[in-house]
């Protein structure tokens, strides 16, 4: 058969063509099925080393994660990444471009909460669905009913809540002190984050009954706070709540030190007090003791408490963390924080839209998170993730989340509070070895 | 607790530290506005490359901190002369808004490459001067230095400029641009000493601020639209005008940061700005013609 050269030219063209065709149109319906994802946080500007930078790589580590993995359910991922360049105005611009230009399904990131309120009100005009890893201020969320935007984090006012929750659980056995005897001052940059906190350790404080001496806001970018220190000083506060971002958390400590304020403890709430090595760098062994409030960081969560597939996980995140910053001292809690709030979106709520709601458009994805029921345990950062409904003052929050606090003792963070995770007792109050110690 | 106790005074002492630090870093600006009659917009990102050089050579390379103060004014200084040779210059004869723009856009420039070159992240020297107690009083050591700074180098710059031929040149220059070329007067070199001196002064100013601050690529925004109003307050291109508005300035935020919300300090010392705007458009120590 065949015996025709051009004829068995031709019949073995016609056989490659018919091999390439199949070929073609069973890769076809693969490489049409994409998941855009546009990444926003600040890569340049004062937020990005204040801890953005970190949550924009964890967030990374874990999109490249499930990029490499050939992507979920079928459909591969591709990443836009932009900058905020830690100002609100270009963060809104940079969403609606994302979205409008590059074509994106979706938006995730958000460092600042002063982006977040005013960018989850244009994505949601803009119907398009964001998965909020990092801003935690209430404002992003409270009473306005959003139907696509959804945030696991927990929120500002927790952050608030959970701090003083510990001074008034702690006062007697550890300062010995009622609480109505404690003097404490709430201080806080003026963004909405700040504010969102400071709103909780308010609301904290009058509850157990301590003895606000000041509360004050200052701009996070001014060149000066000695004036700050200076009413502190003058209301001899027992503890300090502050809520900051960088640098003006270092700017008020190394001036708080100058001038020398005193205090028996300092509870920090996140951003810069969660990049401990900026603060070791700038402070030195004066941030020895000081508290932070934060999700747990995952290196640091009980893995025999967690899902199984998660142990894993952290050890990958934190191998890479290791490959893009080598030498780090103690992992920041910011890295762990966005990759496990990115590993939720894509393995709860992005295979159930595409499963279950057909695809990735925002009203599956809305369908699918609203559908997530994660008990405690269910994430990296240990707590579990059930979404409150758009009927709900906090439509899009996870309602199951909560933050931990943690204490920098010798270079190292410890979980001091909720009890039922402790990890050792809280120092209490500031030892005589640091420079702040009002002994 | 009255209104006037002990911590009105240490406001006052901080407004006084506080205002030292702002004296410096309007000297340079001053000057050269006051001689080239071109506004650096960029200047404070002049300051920000010298505190990276402190940073550099006292945390990276070890140099003894005199030493490193001292190569970081040079360099500073020949920075300016850059500048002055490479932006200003060509555009001497052009309107006032292109040379305004021009440095504009070298402020963008500056902090575009110090992102690129140094990164996002925040650095210090790691130094922690000691503390100091006078009368039961803390007194900021390294506010101190600036302030102890700023007048040496406030009358270093007056001698130099009532004591020398060239400060004489400077001076003359600064009154009459035209007629000085026709007098013999090289007023090519006048600009690149005083541009030299402009970035030198920069250079002491970023010696004595990374001492007190972190440095990063945007920390020019922290200082540069302060130093720009206490220009503008104290008569753009006058020196003791800068002087006397820096403190001014500082009081302001400091004593009424004290009594409202800090933000109130900074809210009163830019309505009182606004206000001598309206009263004294020619700033606070101008001649009145």
């Amino acid at each position: 058969m065949f015996r025709n050269g051009p004829l068995r030219v031709a019949c073995g063209l016609i056989a490659l063509a018919v091999v390439l065709g199949l070929v073609l149109a069973s890769d076809a319906p693969a490489q049409g099925k994409k998941l855009k994802i546009g990444v926003v946080y600040d890569y340049t500007g004062p937020l990005a080393g204040g801890g953005s930078e970190l949550h924009a790589l964890g967030a990374k580590i874990m999109i490249d994660y499930f990029i490499k993995k050939g992507g979920v359910e079928g459909y591969q991922i591709e990443a836009v990444y932009a900058d905020a360049q830690s100002k609100p105005d270009v963060a809104i611009n940079e969403a609606v471009r994302l979205i409008e230009q590059e074509k994106v399904d979706m938006l995730l990131g958000f460092y600042s909460s002063a982006q977040c309120v005013p960018a989850a009100a244009r994505v949601e005009q803009l119907k398009k669905f964001m998965w909020i890893t990092t801003c935690i201020s209430s404002a992003v969320l409270e009473n306005r009913h959003l139907k696509y935007v959804f945030r696991t984090q927990p929120s500002g006012k927790q952050f608030g809540l959970m701090s003083t929750d510990f001074l008034a659980q702690n006062a007697k056995s550890k300062l010995g002190r009622e609480p109505k005897d404690l003097r404490v001052a709430i201080i806080h940059e003026d963004g909405a984050y700040g504010v969102d906190v400071s709103r909780g350790n308010e609301e904290g404080a009058k509850k157990a009954g301590f003895n606000i001496v000041l509360k004050e806001g200052y701009s996070a970018t001014a060149p000066d706070l000695s004036a700050l220190v200076t009413k502190l000083k003058r209301g001899r506060p027992d503890v300090i709540f502050h809520t900051g971002y960088n640098p003006d958390i270092t700017l008020f400590l190394r001036q708080a030190r100058e001038q020398g304020l005193r205090f028996s403890a300092l509870i920090g709430h996140g951003a810069g007090y969660g990049v401990y090595d900026k603060l070791k760098e700038s402070l030195g062994r004066d941030v020895n003791y000081f508290f932070n409030v934060d999700p747990i960081s995952i290196w640091l969560a009980n893995e025999k408490s967690l899902r199984p597939p998660l142990p894993a996980m952290i050890k990958m995140v934190g191998e890479e963390y290791e490959k893009a910053r080598p030498g780090t001292q103690v992992r920041s809690a910011h890295v762990g924080m966005s990759a496990s709030n990115t590993y939720v979106f894509m393995t709860e709520v992005l295979p159930r839209a595409i499963k279950k709601h057909g695809g990735v458009d925002a009203e599956a994805l809305r369908k699918a998170a609203l559908e997530v029921d994660l008990p405690e345990g269910g994430t990296m950062l240990g707590f579990g993730v059930k979404f409150e409904g758009e009927s709900g003052a906090m439509a899009g929050q996870n309602d199951r989340a909560f933050p931990v606090i943690l204490q920098y003792i010798d270079d190292k963070p410890y979980l001091v509070w909720p009890k039922s995770q402790q990890q050792r007792e809280p120092v209490l109050p500031l030892p005589g070895t640091s420079p702040y110690a009002a002994q | 607790m009255g209104i006037f106790d002990i911590f009105l005074l240490e406001a006052v002492i901080n407004g006084l530290l506080l205002g030292g630090v702002l004296a410096l870093l309007s000297l340079g600006l001053n000057l050269v506005f006051g001689v080239i009659d071109v506004v650096w917009i960029c200047y404070a990102e002049l300051i920000m490359l010298g505190m990276y050089g402190m940073y550099f050579l006292y945390t990276v390379y070890h140099a003894p901190i005199v030493v490193a103060g001292a190569v970081c004014i040079v360099c500073v200084g020949i920075l300016g002369l850059a500048l002055h040779a490479l932006v200003i210059a060509p555009l001497l004869g052009a309107a006032p808004i292109n040379q305004l723009l021009a440095t504009g856009g070298v402020l963008f420039f500056l902090q575009s490459a110090a992102t690129v070159l140094f990164g996002i992240e925040f650095k210090n020297l790691g130094l922690r001067l000691p503390v100091l107690k006078v009368a039961g009083m803390f007194v900021s050591y390294s506010r101190l230095l600036a302030f102890g700074a700023a007048l040496i180098a406030m009358v270093l710059v007056y001698l130099l400029l009532t004591r020398t031929y060239t400060g004489a040149a400077i001076r003359a220059i600064a009154q009459d641009r035209q007629i000085m070329p026709l007098m013999g007067v090289d007023t090519r070199r006048i600009y690149l000493i005083t541009s030299g001196l402009g970035g030198a002064l920069a250079g002491l100013a970023a010696c004595l601020l990374v001492l007190q601050y972190d440095v990063h690529p945007f920390v020019g925004l922290t200082f540069g639209p302060i130093t720009f109003l206490i220009c503008v307050l104290g008569s753009l291109g006058n020196f003791g005008g800068g002087f006397v508005a820096a403190f001014v300035f500082a009081e302001i935020i400091s004593v009424g940061g004290l009594y409202l919300d800090l933000e109130w300090g900074y809210v009163f010392a830019f309505a009182f700005f606004i206000v001598m705007m309206f009263v004294r458009p020619e700033g606070l120590m101008a001649r009145r013609s």
